[in-house]
């Protein structure tokens, strides 16, 4: 398993009155090269749970494997510039970061501190920047006057410039339309199809989640809930009703038609296709 | 940066926590000049037991008060040297030869040291026990004489709420834009001076944009809300004082006269 979680803890303002246990004893294991979601309400812990994947927050209880590091609560750990390398973090409006006159320098910023020369670096931004649909007429433009949805796909470039093997993705797509969110989405898809990447995504999009995601991960009041294939999250019903899971349309849909008698229905992921199933049902 | 105490208010429930602000920022001002006497050490003594007493009532433990201090360690350490540099009385503690230190090197720097101890204790006693909003009231209300020499006193305090209730954001937006960019291979603790300055220009462009932004949108907000600056405007808080807050101020009163006694009179 590239990503093991043992016993983690996090107090946040440890030793405060206001102290606040975000994550709680959590144990989960990660599989490599497939999509995971991480779902859950506001507040559930999701992006603490996160930030401890590159080691920006350190656990106050427990351990943490990634990769070849290992991060045990209260240890000294070292070579944490070296896991930052390997896994990417996109932070949720990551177009926040974004100081670089222009977009090329920016994009090229991460490779750069990670010890990349500056012909090395430029390569890697322009491929990172093609991957994310902005070509040559961006690269010498300021990245401050770009639409919020430009901002964000330079701030993701600037992570992938940095060829991480995991990518983690806090809400990549809030504030998106549809439209734009579903061609971020795409992004990624190519990322793990193409490049192999490990993607671990936190939405409260369910829409997404089942669109993209191999498996869901559902943490609520600090503590993992589940850890599911994506198809069986959706047809857990102790599940759904327990934690209010909002299903996908197309699910959502199949159920009712279940209920109708239509039956083979499951697993049926496309909107034409189960209707044509419906047609030619009898 | 999670780890900054001063300035902060505590949410706990407790007779200070209830006090009216305007009497504490009275207290609070009186308290800072009788710091200022020349009361030697019997006056700070009894300042600092009185200080004590207030942070027990409030219910405030030490550690956090103690915990404020620690950005004043770097200013008594640079007084330190100056003072160990320039005050060449007293016994003579110590001789390498090119340098010499001087017993009232270390008595001065003690002094000015404890001084500046008490004056943190007042202030953050206040700010501990005090929400930004009724503190922004309060200095409202202790500005108001001065309305009539033409001063926008209650723009002042409009200004003053503002950037308190914009301190925690800032702080915020701070701790994510630095982790954004530590996932970018910043390392914001070492490094050399040309990766110093780049770490430094990584976070504070972002921040002035965010920052300004911000501004920006609160502008609008309360344009919106129909705010008028200098208009003449109710509350909703009405503040009062209560048998407590004349004990805190003749308290302080006291204090102060005390001081003033020992300075001078004795
Ligand atoms: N910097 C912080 N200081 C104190 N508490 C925090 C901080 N960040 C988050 N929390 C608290 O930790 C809990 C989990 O937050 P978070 O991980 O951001 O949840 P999510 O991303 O699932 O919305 C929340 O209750 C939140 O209030
Ligand atoms: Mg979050």
């Amino acid at each position: 398993m590239p990503i093991e979680f043992k016993e983690l803890s996090y107090v946040y303002d440890e030793g405060m009155p206001f102290a606040h246990h975000a994550l709680n004893k959590i144990d989960l294991a990660i599989e490599e090269g497939i999509v995971t979601a991480i779902v859950g309400k506001t507040g559930s812990g999701k992006s603490t749970m996160i930030e401890h994947l590159n080691a920006l927050l350190l656990p106050s209880e427990g351990s943490l494997k990634i990769l070849d590091h290992t991060i045990i609560a209260k240890e000294k750990n070292t070579n944490l510039k070296a896991l930052r390398q390997k896994v990417g973090l996109v932070f949720q409006f990551s177009e926040y970061q974004l100081f670089e006159e222009t977009i090329i320098k920016d994009v090229s910023f991460g490779p750069k501190n990670f010890g990349a020369s500056e012909e090395e670096a430029v390569l890697k931004a322009k491929e990172a920047l093609k991957l994310v649909g902005l070509d040559e007429s961006y690269y010498e433009r300021s990245p401050l006057n770009l639409s919020g949805g430009q901002k964000r796909r330079v701030a993701i470039a600037g992570i992938l410039a940095m060829d991480p093997s995991i990518i983690v993705l806090d809400e990549p797509t809030a504030g998106l339309d549809p439209k734009g969110a579903s061609e971020m989405m795409s992004i990624f898809k190519t990322l793990n199809k193409d490049y192999q990447k490990t993607i671990i995504l936190v939405t409260h999009d369910n829409e997404l989640v089942y669109d993209f995601a191999d498996e869901v991960v559902l943490l609520d009041g600090g503590e993992v809930k589940a850890k599911l294939k994506c198809e069986d999250f959706f047809s857990d019903q102790t599940l759904i009703d327990t934690y209010k899971i909002v299903l996908p349309k197309i699910v959502a849909l199949r159920n009712m038609l279940k209920e109708k008698g239509f039956k083979g229905l499951d697993e049926v992921r496309d909107i034409e296709e189960l209707v044509e199933r419906v047609v030619d049902f009898e | 940066m999670n780890k900054i105490v001063f300035g902060k208010y505590l949410p706990l429930n407790s007779p200070i926590h209830h006090l009216d602000p305007r009497a504490k920022i009275l207290a609070m001002l009186v308290m800072l000049v009788a710091v200022f006497m020349p009361a030697g050490w019997y006056g700070y003594i009894v300042i600092a037991i009185i200080l004590s007493i207030v942070t027990m009532i409030a219910k405030i433990k030490f550690s956090y008060i103690y915990r404020s201090f620690k950005p004043m360690m770097m200013m008594v350490i640079f007084l330190l040297i100056i003072n160990i540099l320039s005050f060449k009385e007293g016994v003579l503690l110590l001789d390498l030869g090119f340098l010499t230190v001087y017993s009232n090197a270390l008595f001065q720097t003690f002094y000015i040291a404890v001084r500046l101890i008490l004056m943190i204790m007042i202030t953050t006693l206040l700010t501990f026990t005090t929400k930004p909003l009724d503190l922004t009231l309060g200095i409202e209300y202790v500005l108001g004489p001065f309305t009539r020499f033409g001063l926008p006193t209650h723009e002042i305090a409009m200004i003053i709420s503002i950037a308190l209730r914009f301190i925690p954001t800032i702080i915020e937006e701070t701790m994510r834009i630095m982790n954004s960019q530590k996932s970018r291979g910043v390392d914001f603790e070492e490094g050399k001076l040309k990766e110093k300055v780049m770490a430094i220009v990584s976070l504070i462009v972002p921040l002035f944009s965010v920052a300004f932004q911000r501004a920006d949108e609160l502008a609008n907000a309360m344009e919106a809300r129909g705010y008028v600056p200098g208009e003449e405007r109710t509350r909703y808080k009405q503040l009062k004082y209560t048998k407590n807050d004349f004990i805190l101020l003749a308290g302080s009163f006291l204090v102060l006269a005390m001081v003033i006694v020992l300075a001078f009179v004795i």
